[in-house]
This record gives C-alpha cells, structure tokens and sequence, in this order.
C-alpha cells in the first residue's frame, strides 16, 4: 500500500472572491465556505474567523480540529462517515499543511470540548495554537442536547469536515510543496533486511467508551465500540479512515486532525527499516465491562503475537476507567513477551499527589507520560473570545467549574480564567506530539 | 531585606544533654544555638531562632509540645524553617518531620529537613516537608547542613522548578506536568525508549511503578465453630471521645475498645461510637456503627454457633491518606497483639 500526501504549506489565509491556494496563500470565498457549511439545515447560524499564532484570540468551546484535504481519485475524505465507503491508505490526498478547520461552539459547550488560546502563556499548552486556523464558528439546532453536559456535536463536526473537504478542494489541480510518501510492503514480502529488524506494532486505543451511537471515534463510519481489535495499515489511520469522537475530556482527545497526522506514525515510518520492521497498527478500543476490556486486550495481544511482533507501542486516548483498559493491554503484551512502551497521560489530582493511573503494574515498565489532567492553569484575559467564554463554565466541561469553594468560577467578570488542563483542546498530545512530561516535585 | 531562618534541633544538638536530658520541654531561643550553627554559613541570610525541645518529650507529648512551639513562633517573622538533620536518629526524624509539618501548615513557609534513609521519618513526612538524604551520624553534620541550607536558599530565590530528580530530596510522590526544556516530543521519547528496551539498554519510564508489596490470601478456614474471630477496621470507628486521637486522615495512630459482652455497637446519638474517617460521609456509620464494625451481625453467629468466639477487643485506624509504611506497621502492631491473644481470623473492614 503506497500513499502520497502532496502537501501545500500555508503562509497565510484570507477571505475573498474565490476559494483559492496562490504562492502559499490561502484564499477563502466565505460565503461559499458557509454554503457548505449550511449544506446541513440543522446548522442555524454560522461564521468563519481566521486565526494564527500570536493572535489575542481565546476560542472555546472548540469541538473537533480537521486539516483540510482533498482526495484525488475524487472519493470522500472519509469514507464510511462523508460519504461512501472506500478504501483509503493508497494513492494520493493533498493537503494544506500548518493550518486546520477548527469547529467551535457559537454558544454552547460540553464535557468533551476544549479551549485554545492563540498567544500568551496560554498558548503553550495545545498543538493547534501553532496552527493558522480556519475557525468555523456555529450554532446548531440540536436542542436534546443543548443543555446535555455529554454532546455528540454531530452537526458541528460533519460541518467541519465538510468544510475541511471544501478548503482541500482549492489545490486539486496544482502540484504540491513536497510529496510524503508512506509505503509499507505487504507483512510477508518485506525484504530481507527489513524482515530481520525487530517487528513492531503501535496499538491504537480510540476512545469508544459510550453505549450509545454519536459520541464514539469511528472506523470507517463505525462505531469502534462494536468491534474488536484488528490489523490496519498505517496509511488508512493518516488518510481519513478514522474520525474522532465527541466525548472524552479534551485533553485526552485526539481529534480527527490527530488521526490525520499521527505523530506515533510518522516516527514510526522513519524507524522503518532503519531499527524496526513497522508491521502496521493494531487498531483495538476502551470498554466499560471488564470482560471487554480483558477481551480486547487478549486480541490485541494475539493479533501481535502472530505477526511475530517483537515490540509495541500502546497509545491510550483517555484516563480515568480506560487506564485499566490502557494497563491490561501493556500487560498482555508483555506477558506474550513482545517488550512494550505505553503513551497516556495521568490524572494526579491538582496536588499533584493522586494515584498517576487508575490501574497500575510493574509489568508496565516503560512508560511516556504527556501530561496532567488535573493541573490547574490560570490565563489572563484575552483580546477576543470566539465562541462563548460563560462556557467554561456554565456547561460542565471538564476543566471547567461554575463554583469552587477555593476558586470561584472558572471564568472572572475581567475575562480571565481558571481551570484544569483537562479542557486544554487536545492539550495531552498523546498522538506524539506533547513535549510535557510528569516529574516528581 | 535578607532572608530569616527558623531552625529546630533537638536537646543533644541543642547542647542540653544526651539521653537523661531527652524529656527536655521544648525552648526558643535567640539567633543560633548548638549545632544551628551547621546551617549558618550557607544560609544566605539570618538565623532568627532557634528551637530547642528533647526527643521524648516530643514523642510522647507531640500535640503539647508542637502547640507550644507554634505559639512561640507565632509573632517570629521568618521565611522558612529547617528541622535537623537527624541522620538515623528515629526519635529526632519524627520529631523534625512533626514540627516540619505543623510549621509549614501554620505559617505557610518552606521546610527543609535532612534524614538517613533509613530514619523512619522519611517515609512519614516526605510529601510534607522536603527531606534529604543525609548521613547515619552525625559525622555527616557539615554536608547534610550544607545541602539543607543550600537548598533553602534555592526556595527562597526561587530559582525553580525544584524537580526531586535534580535537587535530591526524597521523592514526596507529588507528581505535576512538567515541559521539557528540549521540547522533546512524546513521539520521539516513545521510539527511544522503544528501541532501548528492544537493545536491553537501560531507560527511564516517565512513570515508575512503584513495588508492589502484595499479600498472599490465606487459605480460607474450613471450621469456624471453633475459631475465634476478630474485628478490625480502617473506618475509624471510635469512642465518640476518642480516646487514642487517632487522626481523621494520614492516621498514624490506632486504638482498640472492648466489646466484651456488647451485643452491638451503640451509635453517636448514644454517646457511644462513631466514626473520624474523614475520607467518607460519616452519616451512616455515626447512625450505626456496625456497618462499618459488623459485632450485630458476629455476634448472632456466635449466638447460632457458627463461629466459636469474638475477641474482646476490636482495633481500628484511619484509611485515608495514610501512607503505606505507616498502615504496615500498624497492621504488624494489631497483628502481633491478635496472635498473643490466640485469635485466628480477622475481619478486616475498610470503607
């Protein structure tokens, strides 16, 4: 399976006549753009704001980040969920590299969604903050779940990708920047050399812990929570076959941009017949039952197994309950004897003194921690809300409070916040890219 | 304006006397007394006073005795408070991590201490006090003062961020995210630690775990006719007076109560039991204290003969909090009482 990635790099976005890629710049026909958008009637009200770095900008609540992309045999970004089901991983996608579709909340947040501040000390703490963002800012009709804490944002987010499929559109017909080609050989054909290196496997735990359809990241437009681990090429996880979903907090999640550019990958792709023989992504899941959670976990661990997998990479989207789902995997693994290494982040309470995992073992050696969803970060008041600040703290998210007895609310009269890492929009780079990690104080 | 230091030793180092000098009630005394003098040529400041109080008699009147100092230290202006060093001395570690602690929560200011690994302090006031690693004896008593004033002067600088890693005090088990100076992505850390645990080369996980010390389960007993059974709980379970002060959290304390001849336990309305636990809501165990000590029910068994006998006493501590050194030797203390006493079971409630 071969996939080129014909990457654009953005110098600039602005609005104009027509939606067009020029010497870097990106040009937005905005009205064209909300057609799209409005494609949906349920989408009752929408604009579309550009952002870069350094920009006094807070956006909250943001729901999901999407790098725009086109794919050039003309067939969905991703199939299964905008449109029919294809296969994805092989052939060519452009892409416009340094910038992302940013979807956010017009008024109402929830649980799963973050915050990102573009400049100041805020800054630091998300991905997307490097990123010139195309923010498309939207209400919706959705009223069963405008005062629900947990929300599918399912208008919101199909909007985004469309969009993202929309911008994507305006470099169909020119040549790339550069061109990223990602090729695996089929597992039993690799050559000699390659065969001998030490095959690894990077298992993938998405988010899927809901019973119910709309909040789960999806495979294909399934719901991950309905299958069982299994083998996929890397090259489908960065081409569109995975969408994430809307219910983790956020700064566990890895949005659908993630998955579009999974870091783990990447890193592993320049391993690849250098030090290790890449043998591809065991795509598995988190579970509420214990039986499911062990279940999965014994496929995984068995899927490994017979590729003759030597080592693992196990990458958790989550804390709390799926730690044992995060645990029980590393374990499996290392009891089959393939040498494991786990990326996660941890939940040590704002003291910093709180049990790191919800689950621990010694046979989980070898460890990469991203961060703390509990640390607590004060940010001063920002030039421009986009979005709705009261959010925060009115809608439940996860590190946001309405009160607290130390702290008062999350959001100051003056626009300045208090709150937890765990609303940092994607803040725990679990994907790869976190350059936090946890220390002893 | 310079810095003002607060320093606690203990009667020998005070110069008072050895061991028949250790009920010593504790005394401040001006500026820097005995071996407070170690700390004062690498404090970049001033040594305001000195603390003064016998092992003993802090170990046997600690509440007493920390009141009194805290009164004493109260109108003393000082930014930060060294207890020590105390080598291996047990008695002067726990006294050093008590005082240490009561300062930092009554005056807000850094504490800075130094204990032998071995000194049983170290596990009980590491996460509130920041302890290093000092000698065995006092032979030691020039490095050990050094690297407590040093680092004193680091605080109060504040030339963070104080990782246990580089400065080298005892690991507190307070773990908060940290950015990496080199920006080194989690990606990268991944494939390099990868790749050395493929190659057998020596890597560091981001999360140790900690060594688990598990327990067998024990066979269970085929007879319980003839057994005598005893109940002990982490619920902390008490006379409403409290008699032992077994603490509401990060007990280091237990006691344990007769119910000889007790059908039940009476409750808190009765003037009888009721819980300290402050990790729980009290509610239900204040209105009956057999849910959590379950004598009602042992004692119906007994009545229809299907356990042979309950021993007198029930033991009981505080689960929250309590660190795990402390809840082993409590548990080895209760232990060692229940095999003198012939008892063959226990039913070990928590909550």
């Amino acid at each position: 399976m071969k996939l080129e990635i014909g990457n654009f790099h953005v110098e600039d976005i602005r609005f104009g006549d027509s939606t067009e890629f020029n010497d870097g710049i990106l040009t937005i026909n905005k009205d064209e753009a909300l057609q799209v958008v409005k494609e949906d009637r349920h989408i009752t009200d929408a604009d579309i704001k550009i952002v870069k770095p350094g920009d006094q900008v807070r956006l909250v609540p943001v729901k999901e980040a999407i790098e725009p992309r086109y794919r050039m045999d003309e067939g969905p970004l991703f199939p299964g969920v905008t449109g029919n089901l294809q296969q994805v991983g092989d052939g060519m996608t452009v892409a416009l590299k340094g910038t992302s579709v940013l979807v956010v909340g017009k008024h109402w947040g929830g649980f799963q969604d973050g915050l990102i501040d573009m400049a100041g000390e805020g800054a630091k703490y998300t991905y997307f903050s490097q990123l010139k963002n195309i923010v498309l800012v939207a209400d919706t009709d959705e009223e069963f779940e405008k005062r629900e804490q947990q929300k599918k944002n399912k208008a919101l987010r199909w909007a985004g990708m469309r969009l993202a499929e929309y911008i994507g559109r305006s470099v169909s017909n020119q040549d790339p920047d550069e061109i990223e080609e990602f090729e695996l050989d089929p597992i039993t054909k690799r050559d000699t050399d390659t065969s001998e290196l030490p095959g690894v496997v990077l298992v993938m735990q998405p988010q899927t812990q809901m019973e119910e359809d709309g909040y789960n990241a999806l495979n294909y437009g399934w719901n991950a929570n309905h299958m069982l681990p299994t083998l996929m090429h890397p090259n489908e996880v960065l081409d569109g076959a995975m969408i994430s979903g809307s219910f983790m907090p956020c700064s566990s999640k890895w949005s659908t941009y993630d998955f579009q550019n999974f870091n783990l990958i990447k890193r592993l792709y320049e391993e690849h017949g250098e030090t290790v023989n890449f043998l591809g992504v065991i795509m598995s899941n988190l579970n509420v039952a214990l039986e499911q959670k062990e279940r999965s976990a014994q496929f995984v661990a068995n899927i490994a197994s017979n590729l003759g997998a030597e080592a693992a990479i196990v990458a958790e989207e989550g804390y709390g309950n799926p730690d044992a789902d995060y645990i029980a995997c590393l374990v499996a693994l290392e009891d089959a004897g393939i040498k494991t290494v786990g990326v996660s982040n941890e939940a040590t309470g704002r003291d910093g003194e709180s049990q790191p995992l919800v689950s621990l073992d010694p046979k989980a050696d070898a460890l990469v921690s991203t961060g703390n969803v509990s640390e607590l970060i004060k940010l001063p008041p920002m030039e421009t809300v986009i979005g709705e600040l009261e959010a925060l703290a009115r809608d439940g998210l996860s590190g946001g409070w309405e009160d607290d007895e130390e702290l008062g609310s999350s959001v100051k009269e003056d626009g300045s916040i208090v709150m937890e890492n765990n609303s940092m929009f994607c803040g725990d780079g679990v994907a790869g890219w976190s350059t936090k990690t946890m220390k002893e104080f | 304006m310079s810095n003002k230091a607060v320093v606690y030793i203990n009667q020998f180092f005070g110069q008072i006397g050895g061991e028949e000098a250790a009920d010593h009630e504790p005394e401040v005394r001006d500026g820097v007394a005995g071996a407070a003098q170690a700390i004062a040529p690498n404090f970049d400041g001033e040594i305001v006073k000195t603390v003064i109080c016998g092992d003993n008699y802090m170990s046997s009147n600690q509440d007493k005795a920390v009141a009194k100092i805290l009164g004493e230290l109260e109108d003393v202006d000082f930014d930060i408070f060294f207890a020590g060093p105390a080598f291996q001395a047990g008695r002067y570690g726990n006294a050093c991590g008590a005082i240490g602690k009561a300062v930092k929560e009554e005056f807000n200011v850094p504490v800075v201490s130094s204990m032998n690994v071995e000194n049983p302090g170290v596990d009980m006031f590491k996460k509130h006090i920041y302890i290093f690693p000092g000698g065995h004896s006092a032979a030691k008593m020039r490095d050990d003062a050094k690297k407590m004033a040093e680092f004193g002067n680091k605080l109060l600088n504040e030339e963070g961020p104080f990782l246990a890693e580089e400065e080298g005090f005892y690991k507190r088990g307070i773990r908060h995210q940290y950015f990496l100076p080199d920006e080194t992505p989690a990606a990268d850390r991944a494939i390099d630690m990868l790749l050395k645990k493929i190659n057998g080369e020596e890597y560091q996980s981001e999360l140790p775990i900690p060594e688990q010390d598990l327990v067998e389960i024990a066979p269970a007993i085929q007879d319980l006719s003839s057994t005598k059974i005893a109940l002990v709980t982490s619920g902390g379970i008490v006379p409403v007076e409290n008699p032992d002060k077994i603490q509401s959290a990060s007990a280091t304390r237990w006691g344990k109560y007769n119910i000889a001849g007790q059908d039940k336990l009476e409750n808190r309305a009765s003037n009888k039991y009721k819980t300290i636990h402050a990790g729980y809501d009290p509610a239900a165990a204040d209105a009956d204290p057999n849910r959590v000590v379950p004598l009602d029910a042992l004692r119906k068994y007994q009545e229809e003969g299907r356990i042979g006998e309950i021993h007198d006493y029930f033991y009981s501590t505080v689960g929250t909090g309590t660190t795990e050194g402390e809840a082993a030797r409590m548990g080895a203390e209760i232990a060692g009482e229940l095999l003198e006493a012939n008892v063959q079971a226990v039913i070990l409630t928590s909550t």
